[in-house]
């Protein structure tokens, strides 16, 4: 077993190239291997340390995350709360401060868990990831990267450097909620992200609604155009919402939930979504995470 | 004796935990030491045909590897002897220990736990509890009447033991009633899930075995050390260090054998160290899963006439302490109300399940949450407030209760009055949020128990005492009774516990029992001193010993506040003659008697010693899209005597709330169709977070309670416990049209529920 720490993103791109595994938060690989989910690698490289990989910058082309941003980073920082809420929501929700503090964006996305918070945020804004290797640097969109639970269309040797997420229309808002049983330590159910830009007329414009906890990975909502666009964000098109995303979920039943609760729950979330998202938009200042705003177990 | 003037006091092991340099059984090392691990038999039930230990004996760093072959055939069990150390011929549940390894690293020892060759010839799987008493069910052990067992208990078949309470003509009774409620309520199993997972630590010295366990009953483990492995109890020391939670969990006697016998094989230290799944899997000490049926007789005025009532337990595989459940299901199926007539039949039915035991008040969640379900069900047949209905019908001093015992001072009417006024019952509330009220009861135990207290030269002292801390802060208010019976500061007193070797017998962190029966011997050790002080006192202040007062750290001559001397220089003069030692015991308050009842299966359960009462009442907000519930408030109003100790009861009321509120909606183990748990871990077993914690406002009625502890003291540790998941199924009740009759009442099935 070999154990190196990383000074550069170089020499993590190499121990990768010589076939090591990264680290970083160690957020799922550490508590994956105890709960004898998979074996700790027998190469690891530490990335934890490459602070060029943190930073979170805003520039002309959008939003670019470095994939060692931590949820406490992004839970607090003003551009994601301001711009892109909804990750702010999700990155609110995950776990414990002790999860949010060492887990990392980019850990989140590699480890590709249908689960994961964070993903239906990214996938509503459309988000690139960047991944490098020794032999260069490429852009892959996250449908394309997640190929099913745990599993993801990057070689062995590429290591994740950031996602970076468009820039975000004038009145824009996001929103992420999910169904969780208790408060702290919990783990989406069900969840659902939405994306709303609003016409100047206050119609809705463009939306997006992805899906988490209901498919082998992430999965966006298709066909929501026909149903939205040019129309106000109200009781139909919410409830057109809540339809589209139940139909085209495909949850499995488990510990956690049956796929028919599952089905109608995120539905629920779908359109708590679009109506929060919707809210934003039109500039109403709701609180991070939406999820204790509308005090999910409480009222829609 | 002056009460002290600390109500706020703070317990003396806090720093220490609080800055991490408490030291937990885990963090124990000693030179040389093994690790232990089991071979657990991973299928519910079956018969062992092949047991091969070769492979794993050969691998390197190994040093033991024991079976039933290697230790005494001895059966143990407090009321059914039905268990071993190590399966014998046949496994009945996926925890049971087949083999124990110790090796030089638990990796290791992993290893060859997993060498070792077990084969197996599957045997039927008995999991469903009301097939299990049905006459043509497999037997979960088939030649039990051999076994020997307490002369009370009554085994027929899987019924491990039965119990009934009958009082009045129940048949005539509901004849009389203008209407008949029935109703069934279903509870799955679940934990105490301590923090801590349960560790033990082993080292011979000659013939004398010394062991480190997180034990909440240091003498009870003592004990099955000594019966299992034949010794007497002289050469077997139990030490506990800091205990990381219990909640019954780590009652009874569970490894302390094992990892002895593996240190005396191997001649090492072994240490077992679990991991959360085992925590979950192993232990006999499941809260048990169980089927209620009830029928309640009505007069339109609201009288109850009648109550019938079927209960089954989940015994699990082995009984463990679960024998008395039974009749004490039986009694909270009765419930403190004024029931004439009243038939209840409980069985405790033998399955493949892990064994159930003695987890935070054992049986009286799940029951009271049954009746106190059924009760908002009654009331509303009759159209009664609930509050109404049960102010109408609960007992009172004076009344008989529904087995035949007649209270002195109670405060059950006034727990109702104190609790609902705490949350505003009856105020307008958003259509989304109720207010659901329960009521619950639970027995003082009053056992033997003793301490000894010295006072050294320099004035300190120390109590050295039986009694076991597992988080409750009991203990430490040991240091408080002292004080005040010698008038001292509780903090010249340092405590020495936990060790059966230096201490004398206390039935240790179970029942509520530790200030009920432990400050009784902590009063009467200290009197002993107080009256050696007084003697001392006397000769130096040439006055009579009866007019010598013991207070503020000093004594003195009543009416001559001048005439004075401090405790610490007679102490001092103590030193150099007669020393200043105390032991005391004092005896046990006698079961109060039973009249017009009769019980089969009587295991001391029908008559509660001093009872608690308690009435909670519960402001909640259900989501209507997704079933989830959000517990807002709790208004918890105890009746537990006098509470001498503020802030260790008022973490109590706080810890027994959670934990009901856990019970109610996300704390349930899941099984799969072959018995074994499917949820074992803190991911998918959902216990409550601080993020969930509602506001909890506690009032205590404080009444003079006949056979009480301590200045009046009764038990506290369960009685919070008991009425939270009751009084949150009223709630919701209100909000979904119905009660959800099924425990823990999930989100889902609450949204089941909405749309049936």
């Amino acid at each position: 077993m070999s154990f190196t720490i990383a000074t550069s993103i170089e020499d993590a791109l190499a121990a990768l190239a010589a076939g090591a595994r990264p680290v970083a938060g160690g957020s799922d690989l550490v508590v994956g291997a105890r709960h004898g989910k998979a074996p700790l690698p027998d190469s690891i490289v530490a990335i934890d340390r490459l602070s060029e990989l943190s930073t979170i910058t805003l520039t002309d082309d959008g939003l670019r995350i470095g994939a060692l941003a931590t949820h406490a980073a992004m839970m607090l920082d003003a551009t994601i709360v301001a711009s892109y809420s909804a990750l702010a929501d999700a990155s609110a929700l995950v776990g414990s401060p002790a999860t949010r503090n060492v887990g990392t964006l980019g850990g989140n996305v590699m480890n590709a868990s249908p689960a994961m918070d964070t993903g239906a945020p990214l996938l509503v804004f459309g988000a690139m990831v960047e991944l490098r290797s020794t032999s260069g640097t490429r852009s892959v969109s996250l449908p394309d990267l997640w190929v099913g639970p745990g599993s993801t269309s990057a070689a062995a040797d590429e290591l994740c450097i950031a996602l970076v997420l468009a820039k975000r229309p004038a009145r824009s808002g996001s929103a992420y909620v999910r169904l969780e049983y208790r408060r702290a330590m919990e783990i989406a159910v069900v969840g659902a992200a939405a994306s709303v830009t609003l016409n100047d007329d206050g119609t809705a414009g463009h939306v997006a609604v992805a899906l988490t906890a209901v498919a082998p990975t992430i999965v966006a909502v298709g066909g929501l155009d026909a149903a939205l666009i040019g129309r106000p964000v109200d009781e139909d098109t919410l409830a057109a919402v809540a339809r589209a995303a139940a139909e085209q979920s495909a949850p499995i039943s488990d510990l956690r939930a049956s796929d028919s609760y599952r089905r109608h729950c995120v539905g629920v979330m779908a359109r708590r979504a679009v109506e929060a998202a919707g809210r934003r938009a039109g500039g109403e200042a709701i609180a991070i995470p939406v999820n204790r705003a509308y005090g999910i177990g409480a009222s829609r | 004796m002056t009460p002290t003037t600390q109500p706020r006091f703070v317990r003396a092991d806090g720093p220490d935990k609080v800055t991490g340099s408490g030291r937990y059984t885990a963090d124990l090392t000693l030179t040389g030491m093994l690790a232990a691990k089991f071979r657990y038999a991973d299928v519910s039930h079956a018969r062992i045909t092949k047991l091969d230990t070769t492979a794993a004996l050969a691998i390197p760093g190994v040093f033991a590897v024991l079976t039933a072959a290697d230790v005494p055939d001895v059966h143990f069990g407090p009321f059914v002897a039905d268990r071993t150390l190590f399966a014998r011929d046949v496994v009945r549940f996926e925890g049971e220990v087949v083999a124990a390894v110790a090796a030089i690293t638990p990796e290791v020892a992993q290893r060859a736990a997993d060498a070792i060759v077990v084969e197996y010839e599957a045997l039927p799987v008995i999991t469903d509890i009301e097939d299990a008493l049905g006459a043509g069910s497999p037997l979960v052990h088939t030649g039990w009447s051999d076994y020997g067992a307490a002369d009370p208990v009554v085994r027929d078949r899987n019924d491990a033991s039965f119990s009934s309470i009958t009082k009045g003509d129940v048949d005539a009774g509901l004849a009389e009633a203008d209407h008949i409620v029935e109703s069934r309520y279903v509870a799955d199993g679940c934990h105490a899930a301590p923090i801590e997972p349960r560790a033990v630590l082993a080292q011979w010295e000659g013939d004398k075995v010394t062991i480190w366990t997180s034990t909440q009953v240091p003498f009870d483990a003592r004990a099955g050390v000594c019966e299992t492995l034949e010794l007497p109890a002289n050469r077997v020391r139990i030490i506990v260090a800091h205990l990381g939670g219990g909640f019954g969990g780590k009652c009874g006697f569970h490894y302390e054998a094992h990892v002895a016998a593996l240190a005396k094989a191997t001649k090492r230290p072994v240490r077992l160290l679990f991991s959360r799944r085992e925590e979950f899997l192993a232990p006999d000490r499941r809260r048990e899963g169980m089927v209620i049926d009830i029928t309640t007789g009505v007069r339109n005025d609201g009288t109850i006439t009648a109550r019938k009532a079927w209960i089954a337990i989940d015994n699990g595989a082995y009984t463990a302490d679960a024998g008395f459940f039974p009749q004490l299901a039986a009694m909270h199926v009765a419930g403190p109300y004024k029931i004439p007539n009243v038939h209840v039949d409980a069985h405790l039915v033998y399955t493949n399940h892990q064994p159930s035991g003695s987890v935070r008040a054992p049986t009286a969640p799940q029951t009271c949450w049954a009746l106190e379900s059924h009760t908002d069900e009654v009331a509303a047949a009759v159209g009664m407030d609930p509050v109404a209905f049960r102010r109408l019908n609960a007992v009172d001093t004076g009344a008989v209760g529904p087995s035949g015992q007649t209270y002195g001072e109670i405060g059950v009417q006034q727990c109702i009055e104190e609790a609902t006024k705490l949350v505003g019952y009856g105020q307008t509330l958003p259509d989304d949020e109720a207010i659901g009220v329960a009521i619950g009861w639970w027995p003082s135990f009053a056992v033997p128990s003793g301490a000894y207290l010295k006072l050294d030269g320099d004035g300190s002292g120390q109590i050295i005492t039986g009694a076991q801390e597992c988080g409750t802060g009991a203990v430490m208010t040991l240091r408080q009774l002292a004080a005040d019976e010698l008038g001292m500061d509780p903090e010249n007193f340092e405590l020495v516990y936990q060790d059966t070797s230096v201490a004398p017998y206390d039935m240790g962190a179970t029942g509520s029992q530790t200030l009920f029966n432990n400050g009784r011997a902590v009063v009467a050790a200290a009197g002993q001193v107080a009256e050696q002080l007084r003697k001392l006192a006397a000769e130096f202040l040439e006055a009579a010993p009866g007019d010598i007062v013991l207070a503020d750290g000093h004594a003195h001559v009543a009416g001559s506040p001048s005439s004075t001397v401090s405790i610490a220089e007679l102490a001092g003069i103590a030193a150099g003659g007669e020393l200043l030692i105390g032991h005391g015991s004092g005896a046990p308050p006698a079961a109060p008697p039973l009249a017009g009842s009769s019980c089969v299966g009587d295991l001391g359960m029908a008559s509660f010693v001093a009872p608690q009462f308690s009435c909670h009442a519960v402001r909640v907000r259900l989501d209507r899209d997704t079933g989830v519930v959000r517990v807002l408030e709790v208004g918890a109003a105890h009746d537990s005597g006098t509470i001498i100790n503020e802030l260790g009861a008022l973490g109590q009321v706080e810890g027994g709330v959670m934990m009901g509120v856990g019970q109610a909606l996300t704390e349930g183990t899941q099984y799969d169709d072959q018995g074994r748990q499917r949820n074992a871990g803190l991911l998918e077993y959902k216990l409550q977070t601080c993020a969930d914690t509602p506001v909890i406002r506690t009032h205590f009625v404080q009444i003079n309670t006949p056979d009480a502890g301590p200045r009046g003291a009764k038990g506290l540790a369960e009685a919070p416990n008991v009425a939270t998941a009751a009084a949150i199924s009223n709630a919701l009740a209100k909000l979904v049209g119905k009660p959800v009759r099924r425990l823990p009442m999930t989100a889902e099935r609450v949204w089941e529920a909405m749309q049936s």
